[in-house]
Order: structure tokens, then C-alpha cells, then sequence
């Protein structure tokens, strides 16, 4: 099968926040956010619902602009929307009265577009339900061409908004392996909000907490890939994670601290 | 289903049973002289009237000149009712403008102008072409316009960020969303053509199938009248038939419409 689109590999956009601000009416969501992402690193955003973890993404993607502050795509200001900066959605947000293959053409030019898609979905494995009906696909085959319809368009910089929060604990992990082989394979930008430490461990290079609007925990994630969720380093960097989130958790409840919530 | 086959033929045979029953009954009750012809002719003095007329050639061209007037009653009610309702649904300064002035307009029943429409328009073909015309408009605007209103505003969200805006982002998400709505105003729009055009060509016709019916009231032939009657009711089985293969052919993406019994 010829792939030749893919080649040269994309180099991932590099990202640079800079005192990044977003008001929603008189409520800050985001409270100046100071964070350089380097070329190709896979960062993963975590936090508890309502951080501003996904306001954080819509800016990135250019679906919102900031309040105040700078941020920099390889060093030209973001605000307009890249043709090389692609976004999954928790949904798969596929056009229902377009085919498998249609979808993932979407925003193609018609020249060779057709022969683009039917690569994309060769590489999630879906080459064969290209005629479908998105309506027949099961949840997880259906953010597998929402991934395809990304790549095909050869992101440099892919967003990924909790896009496997809504499938079964079995078809997320297939799904993990997925995005992080095609990752490494195409070595763009990725950055993945979610609320699952375990995810965002087990992918990312990464990993930074969201605590109301602020950053407040910046980890690397040093492992080896591919990552067995089992291993000993992998649970300590998950725990220290996972105890950071709890604290911020248990200081909710009118201040009174929960040591037992501490890992 | 386990007997998939005989269930297939099942449907296929089990709408027209009654329909049949009925006309049974009719024929054995004025055999039976119990039905004066005044009153109902026995169906087969309407079936031999339906023959005569097909051969003498007024029934066709009856059915011909109902058919245009209702289609170009349609066609320009109906396209007024889509660009509108394409218009408010899309524009929010267009939807302030116009929604409210449509809005009362359409708690006017069309009937209710017969006579405006008379000192207006006179008798002629132009008065019928008017009533068709406003009957039809407004289930068309109103589900073309909800229609737009409801897109999936993610799929909206997603295909701009894909680049897509203007004409493609109407033509790949935004008219394909709407169009179930707008075909389900078109399967109303379809029946309430019929009801127009009966009442138009009642009050005021030199041919049609209304102007056929009225004359043979006059020389009290039951049987014509029947079969104008029955026409109509053809005529407005074939227009469902069309809304509904319209929307198994436009809507098949759409698992709702899938093995829908026409």
C-alpha cells in the first residue's frame, strides 16, 4: 500500500503559552497559563471537571481566543485557524448523511482526496468500512474515523479532547495503542485533555494538572514505550499524580483536609 | 422474525384487505337495494363511469389540468417557503425581520381569503394558483426553518474547524441537516395541496376534476361525482408515495427510514 502522503514525516509544531488568559463573562476560566510545548512532544492535559482543561484545548485549536496573553504555534500567533492543527472531540461529530469514507474526505480538495482517506482508514484499521453508514459503526469504530479524518490532513499539531471518555474500558485501551503508534509513526504535536491519570500516563510524555484555570503540577513521564500499566515506576508516577488531584479534592470540602483521601 | 418471507407478503397484501371489505360490502348492499343509486351508485356504475370518461378523454384531461394547477401551486409556494425559511433559519437579522409578519400571517387559514381572493384575482386560473400557493407555503417555511435552527451546532463546530465555511459548509452540513425536517414539511405541504385545490376548483372552475365533479352534481350523476372523489383520493396516496420515496432515497443515511413500508 502506498503511503507516500505521509512522507516526509510532519514535524510537530512547537507551542508556546505565555500568560494565557480566558474570561467567560465576569468568570476567569483560565488564569494566566505558562506552558512551552516542545515539536513533537505528546502532553496530556489532566484535571477534575470545570479546570478549564478543555477551554485550555479550545484555545489551542483556535475555537476560542484568549482574553489576554500570547500564544505561539512555531512561533507565528495562533487566533486563526491552521490547516495543519486538527481537534477529536469526545464525539465523534461525523456527518451521518456522508459515508465512512466521505467523512474522512471532509475539507479535502478533490483531486486526490479520495485515495488520501481510503490510506487514513487503512491505518485505523477501518479500510474495509469505507461504504458504511457512520450510523452503523459501533462508538469506538467511530473515533477511529474521527482519527483518520484528522490524519489526513497530516496534523502537526493534533488535539484530542477526551476522545475516548465515552467508550468501553476494553476498546480505550485498543484505542490508546492506536493513537500512540500512529504518534510515534507520524511524530506530530499531540496534546490529549482527559480525566483518566491512568491514560494520560500511560501515553503521554507529559503530564500536567489543571487545577482552577491554573497549572498545578508539571510531570515527564520519563517510562519506555509501549508502557505496561502494571509496572512499578508506572503506579508511583500515577499515584503522585492521582494524590495531587485528591488533596486539591479533599481541601474542597470547607477546608477541612481528608488526609485518608491522600494516597 | 423467524418467517421473515410470508411476513414480507403479509404487508405487502394486508393494507389493501380492507379497502376491499368496504367495497364488497358496497356492491352486495346496492345489489341488495338497500343504497338508492341517488345516494351511492354500486361501484361497478362508478367503475363503467370511470371507464367512459377515460375514453372520451375528459377524465385525463381533467386529472391533467388538477395535476398542473397543484404542482404550480406547489412549485411556487413551496420555493417561496424554502428560500424563506432557508433565510430566517440561516440569518438572525432575517429571522427578526420577516419571522413575526410570517408568523401572523399563518394563523390565517387560506380559506378564510376565498373571498379577497375572488375580488382580487376574479375566477380565474391565477385565484387557484394564489390558494394552492399559500396553503403549501407554510408547513415548508416552518420545517425548513426549524429544520435549520436544529443542526448538530457540533457538526457545525467540527466542519469549520475542517476548514469548511460559506457554500460547502451549507451544502456538506447544514442543508443535509435540515432536510428530513424539510421533507416531512413537504409530505404536509403535499396534502394540504389537494385540500386547497378541491375548495378552488369548487367555487370556480371551467375544467379540472373539481369542475367535473360540480357539473355532474348538477345533472345528478352520482357516479361521476364518486369518481372524482375516488380521483382525489388517488392523487393524494401518489403524492405521499412520492414524499415518502423522496425521503427513503435523500434520507437513507438515516437508520429511521431504512425498511420503511411505503
Amino acid at each position: 500500500m502506498q503511503r507516500d502522503w505521509t512522507a516526509p514525516p510532519a514535524n510537530g509544531l512547537g507551542l508556546r503559552l505565555h500568560q494565557l488568559r480566558k474570561d467567560f463573562g465576569p468568570r476567569t476560566v483560565l488564569h494566566g497559563i505558562d506552558v512551552d510545548v516542545r515539536p513533537g512532544e505528546f502532553l496530556a492535559i489532566v484535571g477534575r471537571s470545570g479546570c478549564g482543561k478543555s477551554t485550555l484545548l479550545r484555545l489551542l485549536a483556535g475555537l476560542e481566543s484568549p482574553t489576554s496573553g500570547q500564544l505561539r504555534l512555531d512561533d507565528a500567533p495562533a487566533g486563526t485557524r491552521r490547516d495543519d492543527v486538527r481537534i477529536m472531540f469526545q464525539e465523534a461529530r461525523l456527518l451521518p448523511w456522508r459515508t465512512v469514507l466521505q467523512n474522512v474526505q471532509l475539507g479535502l480538495a478533490a483531486g486526490d482526496g479520495a485515495a488520501r482517506a481510503r490510506d487514513a482508514l487503512a491505518q485505523v484499521g477501518l479500510a474495509d468500512r469505507a461504504g458504511d453508514w457512520p450510523s452503523v459503526l459501533s462508538g469506538g469504530q467511530r473515533q477511529r474515523v474521527a482519527l483518520a479524518r484528522a490524519l489526513v490532513h497530516r496534523p502537526r499539531l493534533l488535539l484530542l479532547d477526551e476522545p475516548l471518555g465515552a467508550l468501553d474500558a476494553l476498546t480505550r485501551i485498543e484505542m490508546q495503542r492506536l493513537i500512540e503508534s500512529v504518534w510515534r509513526e507520524l511524530r506530530f504535536t499531540a496534546v490529549l485533555v482527559t480525566h483518566d491519570v491512568a491514560e494520560a500516563v500511560a501515553l503521554a510524555d507529559r503530564v500536567l494538572l489543571v487545577e482552577d484555570g491554573r497549572v498545578a503540577l508539571d510531570e515527564r513521564v520519563g517510562l519506555a514505550r509501549p508502557r505496561a500499566h502494571g509496572s512499578a515506576a508506572f503506579a508511583e508516577i500515577e499515584g503522585r499524580v492521582l494524590a495531587r488531584v485528591l488533596k486539591e479534592t479533599a481541601q474542597d470540602f470547607g477546608g477541612q483536609a481528608r488526609p485518608r483521601l491522600v494516597a | 422474525m423467524a418467517n421473515a418471507a410470508p411476513s414480507a407478503n403479509w404487508r405487502a397484501i394486508a393494507p389493501w384487505i380492507v379497502p376491499l371489505l368496504i367495497l364488497l360490502g358496497w356492491e352486495a348492499s346496492s345489489r341488495a337495494g338497500w343504497l338508492s343509486t341517488r345516494i351511492l351508485p354500486e361501484p361497478l356504475a362508478v367503475g363503467t363511469a370511470f371507464w367512459g370518461l377515460l375514453v372520451s378523454g375528459t377524465l385525463v384531461h381533467d386529472v391533467a389540468i388538477s395535476t398542473g394547477r397543484a404542482l404550480a401551486g406547489l412549485a411556487v409556494g413551496g420555493g417561496l417557503g424554502l428560500v424563506l425559511g432557508l433565510l430566517t433559519g440561516t440569518f438572525r437579522s432575517a429571522e427578526t425581520l420577516l419571522d413575526t409578519t410570517l408568523q401572523m400571517i399563518r394563523n390565517v387559514p387560506a380559506l378564510a381569503l376565498i373571498p379577497l381572493v375572488i375580488l382580487w384575482f376574479g375566477i380565474d386560473e391565477s385565484a387557484k394558483l394564489f390558494l394552492v400557493a399559500i396553503g403549501v407555503f407554510f408547513p415548508i417555511y416552518l420545517n425548513t426553518y426549524h429544520g435549520i435552527r436544529a443542526v448538530d451546532a457540533g457538526l457545525v463546530e467540527m466542519a469549520r474547524s475542517y476548514g469548511l465555511q460559506g457554500w460547502p459548509l451549507y451544502r456538506e452540513v447544514i442543508l443535509p441537516g435540515a432536510l428530513p425536517s424539510i421533507l416531512v414539511g413537504l409530505r404536509f405541504s403535499l396534502g394540504l395541496m389537494w385540500v386547497l385545490l378541491i375548495v378552488a376548483e369548487t367555487i370556480s372552475a371551467q375544467s379540472g376534476i373539481g369542475y367535473m365533479t360540480m357539473n355532474a352534481r348538477e345533472f345528478l350523476q352520482t357516479d361521476v361525482v364518486l369518481v372524482g372523489v375516488l380521483l382525489y383520493a388517488l392523487l393524494g396516496k401518489l403524492a405521499d408515495l412520492v414524499a415518502r420515496g423522496l425521503e427513503r432515497r435523500l434520507l437513507r443515511w438515516n437508520p429511521a427510514y431504512l425498511g420503511v413500508p411505503a
